[in-house]
């Protein structure tokens, strides 16, 4: 066997990685003695630390993953990993940071391209509407002007009644 | 429904490329905005999808050139009859829930209710026309959509139950037929192309079947980041290859085999015309044997439709609908080689 790098006795047991400033790495073999004094933590102890890390931080995703749920069907993100499929559109906003990664996996893009829905537009346009219709209440309100007021509170009740 | 012995006219044989191309796909799926995902939907919310969209094919006129199939109509043999003629998937067949199911008289265009998405609706058409499929399921998806509000999102596209689907929510598919690549064993090498840039290679009924008869389905997989006819156009160039090397190989085997494929051909037709009783692997094996040779011209007395036709035709469902009777797999395999029998004799 390799004798140490260090003190030239030991078994040359322990191989050391050194990165310096200008990014050049150089290796040294040594043995366990030397490593020990030099504060080297042990390589198996480093292994079972990192796994006990990985358990750790799967758990807190996993807590993570279980309290993330969807505004409006309760789906947790856990259980979408485990049945692989949403339960309603509102998902895909409740979940969206964790999706975009995964479509961007499935397909190797994520914004869409190609046809669009009308009734996305439709509906954009419906909200729009609404935030005019609101902006107009309040300047009723402000002007005092009550009837006017009752109209456009009825009007935009409607709207968020179809929407 | 159209009686037993009438197929759809994707069957006719009659588009481009026919010899190497069965039929072209496009199936596209689409999600109501304000009703959860089937699998997670309530009976009545079941009703109230199949509902509108029931309207809406009859208010755009579709209901006119077309039938509406419920849950008791979709009961066996008919739902299987309805999976041999790729007009509904086994999934959608066998689930318990409320669906519906419309299919457009010419066989041409299908709508599952209530599948994985609330709407997949497909266009089929003869041959590589791809012009044609997603010209016709294009339009009925605008027309739906006047009356429809679909879940739809600027980013992410068509929302979809699995993210698999979403985007464009385009299945596209061509059904070809590569017997004389199989012979000299260069399919795997010639579909390696296809799985390559991502496509993907599966048998005759899709995901999970076999090649029986050495037919090959290539579709996408990918369906967010590239317009409808990017995706067509990719499945299209692949396509064009695949039947440029098939019909390469099938000179070669006319060149340097004939003798062989000639005896192939003829065994096949005379089992087809002998047997007295055949299963339905059988059939369509002899069946696909058989088309090679009237592609090839070896076999002129039988045309291309014919002998497409009887693909579908020899399946268990299709062929009990078309005797009328229920019959037991035995019964079967007898009616089944009588009526090949008497096709290809009065052919």
């Amino acid at each position: 066997m390799k004798q140490c790098d260090l003190c030239g006795k030991g078994n040359a047991t322990v191989k050391v990685s050194r990165l310096d400033k200008e990014g050049k790495v150089t290796e040294i073999s040594i043995c366990t003695d030397c490593a020990r004094q030099r504060g080297f933590t042990e390589v198996e102890k480093l292994k079972a630390n990192n796994a006990e890390i990985i358990t750790e931080l799967k758990s807190r995703i996993d807590e993570g993953d279980s309290k993330l749920v969807c505004s409006n069907c309760g789906l947790s993100y856990a259980e979408f990993k485990r049945q692989g499929r949403l339960n309603c559109a509102e998902c895909y906003v409740s979940f969206h940071d964790q999706l975009v990664p995964l479509i961007r996996r499935i397909h190797d893009a994520v914004q869409h391209v190609g046809r669009t829905a009308s009734g996305g537009r439709k509906q954009a346009q419906m909200k729009m509407n609404a935030q005019k219709l609101r902006e107009a209440l309040s300047g009723a309100i402000q002007d005092e002007d009550y009837e006017k007021a009752a109209a456009l509170r009825d009007q935009l009740k409607r709207s968020e009644e179809t929407e | 429904m159209t009686p037993g012995g009438v197929v759809g006219k994707w069957l006719s044989a009659s588009g481009p490329e026919a010899d190497v191309v069965l039929s072209t796909r496009v199936r596209l799926a689409r999600n109501l905005a304000d009703v959860p995902f089937t699998h997670r939907a309530e009976p009545r919310d079941h009703e109230r999808t199949i509902d509108v969209v029931r309207w809406a094919l009859t208010d755009t006129g579709y209901m006119e050139s077309g039938r509406f199939l419920d849950n008791e109509q979709l009961a066996d043999p008919r739902g299987q009859y309805l999976i041999e003629r790729h007009l509904a998937s086994p999934d959608f067949v066998a689930s318990q829930a409320k669906r519906g199911l419309y299919v457009g008289n010419d066989e041409a265009t299908s709508l599952m209710v209530n599948e994985e998405d609330h709407l997949r609706f497909q266009v089929l058409a003869s041959g590589l026309d791809f012009p044609e499929a997603f010209t016709a399921a294009a339009a009925l998806d605008e027309k739906l959509e006047s009356q429809l509000q679909y879940a739809f999102s600027p980013e992410f596209g068509f929302l979809t139950a699995c993210p698999t689907n979403l985007g464009t929510g385009m299945r596209a598919s061509v059904l070809v037929h590569l017997p004389a690549l199989v012979i000299t064993r260069e399919i795997e090498k010639v579909l390696r192309g296809a799985l390559h840039i991502g496509l993907a290679v599966r048998g005759l009924y899709g995901e999970g079947t076999e090649t029986k008869g050495n037919f090959f389905q290539i579709s996408n997989q990918k369906t967010v980041g590239q317009t409808e006819w990017e995706i067509i156009e990719t499945i299209a160039d692949i396509s064009r290859q695949v039947i440029t090397y098939e019909r390469k190989a099938r000179e070669y085997l006319m060149k340097k085999l004939r003798v062989e494929v000639e005896d192939k051909v003829f065994r096949s037709l005379g089992l087809l015309r002998g047997a007295r009783v055949l299963s339905s692997d059988e059939a369509i094996n002899l069946i696909a044997s058989l088309r090679l040779g009237v592609a090839l011209g070896i076999v002129n007395e039988i045309n291309l439709e014919q002998v497409t036709r009887l693909l579908i035709l020899v399946r268990p469902a299709n062929l009990q609908v078309m005797l009328g009777e229920s019959l037991t797999a035995a019964e079967r395999d007898e009616r089944r080689a009588t009526f090949v029998r008497e096709t290809l004799v009065h052919a």
